[in-house]
């Protein structure tokens, strides 16, 4: 523990962070490009230099030292004392400011950084109104340095927060600073695109809107988005995200800071594996099977005839032919209510979860530093809630069997009614547990998508995508996060939790909390949410 | 009064002279009767009938006839207009669909074909129903793409033909820039 002085007045800080950091944790806003907290330092954007109470070498009289230091680059001690409020510091960052906007090409209106841009912010707090450039601004074209990215170079302030990432995180190095002095840019080798898998970061890192996202480009202005606090269901590092929507529409998705589960970043799968959310095939009426007929009944009438399809079944042929397959897509609200339904209506009921997509190893990252911690990891585990269901499947005890087994049953005729949930963002149905659906003889297929599950189905419940629903999943390390609902379910769709919750005969809306504070009775795991901290309010 | 005197008064107790009855006046029988003031009326209707100076003044005989308007201020339907080359001006910086206090106006931008311009939009529709022509999108615009022109007799049988899309908004530029030229030249190309 350290205590600094910051314009005369005293902050407690932990050792080992930089005086910036401790500045902005404290709520000051001291601005700044080339700092990024998960990169390493270069002092090089000259913005947040402070001064700093140094001895006077003769006298040893304590007195501000005449030259500015970069706050980012300077750890605290215990009794430093430095100043961001003079007058020097004033002109210093307007000098600055002055600077980066020399051959800016000033084009907000067409810029999707617009909004978000920490030159605009940056400008009106700490710059002039006027510039007093009278030359020609350069003028540098629009680079494609990638699939997913652009590069404008006349935009870019040379933070090298980019090209830092590429080497220190991603571990490719692809970016680099080409030439020297006002004439220096960012630019890839010649035929070496980039085209690492973490590459959608250099977007968000960069201060600017130099880079930009060929998938968001100038599709909204980000003054309309709305932000949903989410967690990414792409594999099972449990990445905490932003969803950003607009209109009932997903936009995009952005990394929210989470120490030690995602830190600041995402992998570009995740980030553009939201696009099956808006596809058109996706289910979206509930369909009630009779004979070679389909009726799409309204939405009330499920929670009955489920009752009595599982209760006839039950009594017909005896309570351990119901079972329940749960999907590891499903939160685990939404699963614990389902078990509670079907164990209500058999208690000898089989469950099982349904299979655990995987997609080669774990990919870790920086590539190639073999041995030491990775900074980032994309899990070859590609669900978001494997961890959650087997702790629902757990808590429900009985008979839980495996997805084979399950499937077995199944195929040996030994199931009278079952339901089946999906929900996977694409065709997850194995050959045998299609051939096997149609052995089940009260089928409920709960899906996104049609697949041979739903094609043998008595009833096909449409289900939503994650970014409609709202609970909580439980990642690889087994962190409980919670997720919001970002947008509105589609059209003749239900949220999954809500006609789970009639199923439980429970009345009223779904409320995530209010079934985790229930869950928490039994399964004390769910009384513990790790909801990630927020980042300072300045720091960016 | 200080402020904080203000916050701290006690709740006023009302006395009985606080109250002033006001009953309301007898009416004389001539006041009774009506009459007088509908004739006082119609005095007045029938002097402005017989006044050729007013009446030439204020009545319009439209359609025949249509008003002399200050062309420069008046806001009526919206253009936008067209740049030098003949495309639209437009760059899709959404600040009019921001500005907007109805919301009427929808804007899909996307990457221009041009080499000189950026962005441009492929979708740009105004309904013309909901917009209250208060003219921010038109103080709004960086580029002065937008702007509300004299045409005010906005007619339609259904409420789909009150949408006014890319190209019918360039229409009532082409129709209209004889009578309001576009202002000044943009303030920047984007």
């Amino acid at each position: 523990m350290a205590t600094i002085i910051i314009d005369g007045q005293s902050i407690d800080c932990t050792d080992n962070v930089t005086v910036l950091q401790a500045a902005l944790e404290a709520g000051w806003d001291v601005p700044h490009y080339c700092y990024h907290p998960g990169l390493s330092v270069v002092a090089s954007c000259r913005l947040c230099l402070m001064e700093l109470k140094l001895p006077h070498p003769k006298t040893k009289e304590m007195g501000w030292a005449p030259r500015l230091f970069p706050s980012c680059q300077t750890p605290v001690k215990d009794g430093l004392e430095v100043r961001f409020d003079s007058e020097k510091i004033t002109e210093n960052r307007r000098h600055c400011m002055e600077y980066y906007l020399l051959n800016h090409p000033l084009d907000c209106p067409v810029c999707d950084q617009a909004g978000e841009c920490y030159l605009q912010d940056y400008s009106r707090k700490f710059g002039d109104s006027s510039s007093r450039m009278v030359e020609v601004k350069n003028k540098n074209p629009k680079k494609d340095i990638g699939s997913k990215t652009l590069l404008y170079q006349d935009r870019c302030v040379m933070c090298s927060r980019c090209v830092r990432f590429c080497d220190e995180v991603a571990g490719t190095s692809e970016l680099c600073i080409v030439d020297r002095g006002s004439k220096s840019e960012i630019d890839i080798f010649p035929g070496i695109p980039l085209e690492n898998e973490l590459q959608g970061n250099v977007v968000d890192i960069c201060p600017v809107g130099s880079l930009l996202d060929k998938d968001f480009l100038m599709d909204q202005r980000v003054w309309s988005l709305k932000r949903a606090k989410s967690v990414c269901p792409g594999c099972s590092a449990g990445c905490t995200i932003h969803v950003d929507h607009n209109a009932g529409q997903v936009w995009r998705l952005k990394p929210r800071f989470n120490p030690g589960v995602n830190d600041w970043w995402m992998c570009d799968e995740g980030r553009f594996g939201w696009k099956h959310v808006h596809d058109p095939k996706r289910l979206n009426r509930l369909m009630v099977r009779r004979g070679a007929e389909t009726e799409s009944p309204d939405w009330s009438v499920l929670p009955e005839l489920a009752r009595f399809r599982f209760e006839r079944a039950a009594s017909d042929a005896g309570t351990d032919k119901i079972g329940a397959l749960l999907s590891p897509f499903m939160s685990c609200e939404e699963a614990w209510l389902l078990v509670r339904f079907i164990r209500g209506v058999a208690p000898e009921s089989v469950l099982a979860m349904g299979p655990v997509p995987t997609d080669g190893e774990d990919r870790t990252f920086p590539k190639g530093s073999n041995g030491s911690t990775p900074k980032f990891t994309i899990r070859a585990e590609k669900c978001p809630n494997r961890r959650g269901i087997e702790m629902v499947l757990k808590g429900a005890g009985g008979r839980v069997i495996s997805f084979d087994a399950f499937v077995k049953l199944a195929a040996d005729g030994a199931l009278a009614a079952a339901w089946i949930a999906g929900g996977y963002p694409n065709d997850w149905v194995t050959k045998p547990l299609g051939s096997a659906a149609v052995k089940v003889g009260d089928l409920f297929a709960q899906d996104m998508f049609e697949n041979a599950v739903t094609e043998a189905a008595a009833v096909v419940v449409p289900s939503c995508s994650w970014a409609e629903r709202s609970g909580c999943f439980v990642n690889h390390q087994g962190r409980v996060q919670p997720f919001e609902s970002a947008i509105a379910p589609l059209d003749g769709c239900q949220r999954d939790g809500q006609f789970l919750y009639a199923l439980a005969e429970e009345t009223g809306l779904y409320d995530a909390a209010g079934v985790r504070a229930k869950m928490a009775a039994t399964m004390p795991a769910f009384g513990e949410l790790h909801v990630a901290p927020e980042e300072p309010r300045f720091a960016h | 009064m200080d402020s904080d005197q203000v916050e701290q008064r006690p709740a006023r107790d009302w006395k009985a002279t606080d109250v002033i009855c006001v009953d309301q006046p007898e009416l004389t029988t001539a006041e009774r009767l009506y009459l007088p003031q509908v004739f006082g009326g119609l005095a007045t209707t029938f002097r402005h009938m017989f006044k050729k100076r007013v009446r030439e003044q204020t009545v319009v005989q439209y359609p025949e006839q249509k008003r002399e308007m200050r062309k420069e201020i008046y806001r009526g339907v919206h253009r936008l207009n067209r740049d030098e080359q003949g495309r639209v001006a437009c760059v899709a910086c959404f600040m009019c669909e921001t500005a907007c206090p109805a919301h009427c106006i929808h804007i899909e931008g996307a990457l221009s074909p041009w080499e000189d311009r950026e962005k441009y939009p492929i979708k740009f529709d105004i309904d013309e129903l909901r917009c209250i022509y208060c003219g921010m999108c038109e103080e709004a615009c960086p580029v002065d793409a937008i702007e509300l022109t004299p045409e005010y007799h906005l007619v339609g049988s259904t409420r789909d033909e009150m949408i006014y899309d890319r190209e019918k908004l360039l229409m009532v530029y082409d129709r209209t820039k004889e009578d309001k030229p576009r202002k000044g030249p943009a303030v920047t190309g984007y």
